[in-house]
């Protein structure tokens, strides 16, 4: 049980680690996206207030949630591995 | 400078390749001839050639493991230990050891009437060390030459190297756009103020050069 344990808490830090890694890295990417947008259709106005917003739009959409797949995909092929491993 | 940086690649390559021979699942193709169950001391280094099975056998220093003995189509030895890996590394997440036992010893044919089976198993065996690899799984085959397609290894090799080869892109894009043009004005700098010594560019220079990227 203790091997479980260690094995389940180990396994959420590391994969928390990438979760946080992603996520900043994606956002970062949405921000410099949004900004060479703004630059490129020489736009006027409140540049930041402009970001802010599609970023928040960001922040809701379906690509945002899919960095939750970095905990769903290991544990599915954790999980495929026991059941072919041991009852397959 | 060249022959360092080819060394530390070819041992790199060489720990990399060595970690994957072990941990990788491999198939053999035997005929099972019997099962044995046998004390095993585990205080010398060597111990990492062991699974910790549970948390009991982290601090006991013998135990029985069991072993499957079988031959190969052409009639060389191999042993098998049979070990669950329990939530530990290599990831195999075996738990069905004793069922594996069973199975093994149902799967036990003679040599008049063979009976050949695939036996998946990780790990290296070394008579000098005494160490075995371990057997996770074991399947009927219908000839002693029957072909097996190690699918999980090519899946895991393929996203290996392409994560090797996204990395190794990403610094030489680094290395062209931010690396190169530093070391190139350190050496300008420090050519012209040596100019009037007639060596400067000797080792210095060489040195700096062996950090470009090479082109």
């Amino acid at each position: 049980m203790l091997g479980l344990a260690r094995f389940v808490i180990i396994g959420f830090i590391a994969l928390t680690v990438v979760y946080v890694s992603v996520s900043l890295y994606s956002r970062a990417v949405r921000r410099g996206k949004l900004e060479a947008e703004w630059d490129e259709e020489g736009m006027t106005g409140d540049k930041d207030a402009w970001v802010r917003d599609g970023l928040e739009a960001y922040d809701h959409s379906l690509r945002r949630k899919l960095i939750l797949l970095v905990y769903v995909i290991p544990v599915v092929i954790v999980g495929t591995i026991i059941y072919v491993v041991n009852y397959g | 400078m060249a022959y360092i940086k080819w060394t530390f690649w070819i041992v790199v390559w060489l720990l990399v390749g060595a970690f994957f021979h072990y941990t990788l699942p491999q198939h053999d193709i035997v005929r099972v001839v019997n099962t044995y169950e046998e004390r095993q001391d585990l205080t010398d280094w060597t111990r990492i050639f062991w699974s910790v099975p549970d948390d009991q056998a982290e601090s006991l220093i013998n135990r029985d493991v069991q072993f499957i003995q079988a031959v190969q189509p052409n009639g060389k030895a191999v042993v098998y230990r049979n070990e669950d890996t329990g939530w530990r590394w290599p990831p195999y997440f075996k738990f069905d050891t004793a069922n594996l036992y069973t199975e093994a010893n149902d799967a036990i044919s003679t040599r008049a009437a063979p009976e050949w089976y695939s036996v998946t198993h990780y790990g290296w065996r070394n008579e000098y060390w005494s160490i075995f690899p371990n057997a996770v799984a074991i399947k009927p085959v219908e000839g002693p030459d029957a072909t097996i397609i190690p699918w999980v290894n090519i899946v895991i090799l393929t996203v290996f190297f392409a994560i090797v080869w996204a990395i190794w892109v990403r610094w030489r894009r680094f290395r062209r756009a931010r690396i190169d043009p530093v070391l190139e004005d350190i050496g300008d700098s420090f050519e012209a103020a040596g100019d009037s010594f007639d060596n400067t560019r000797g080792w210095f220079g060489r040195w700096l050069d062996s950090w470009k990227s090479q082109r």
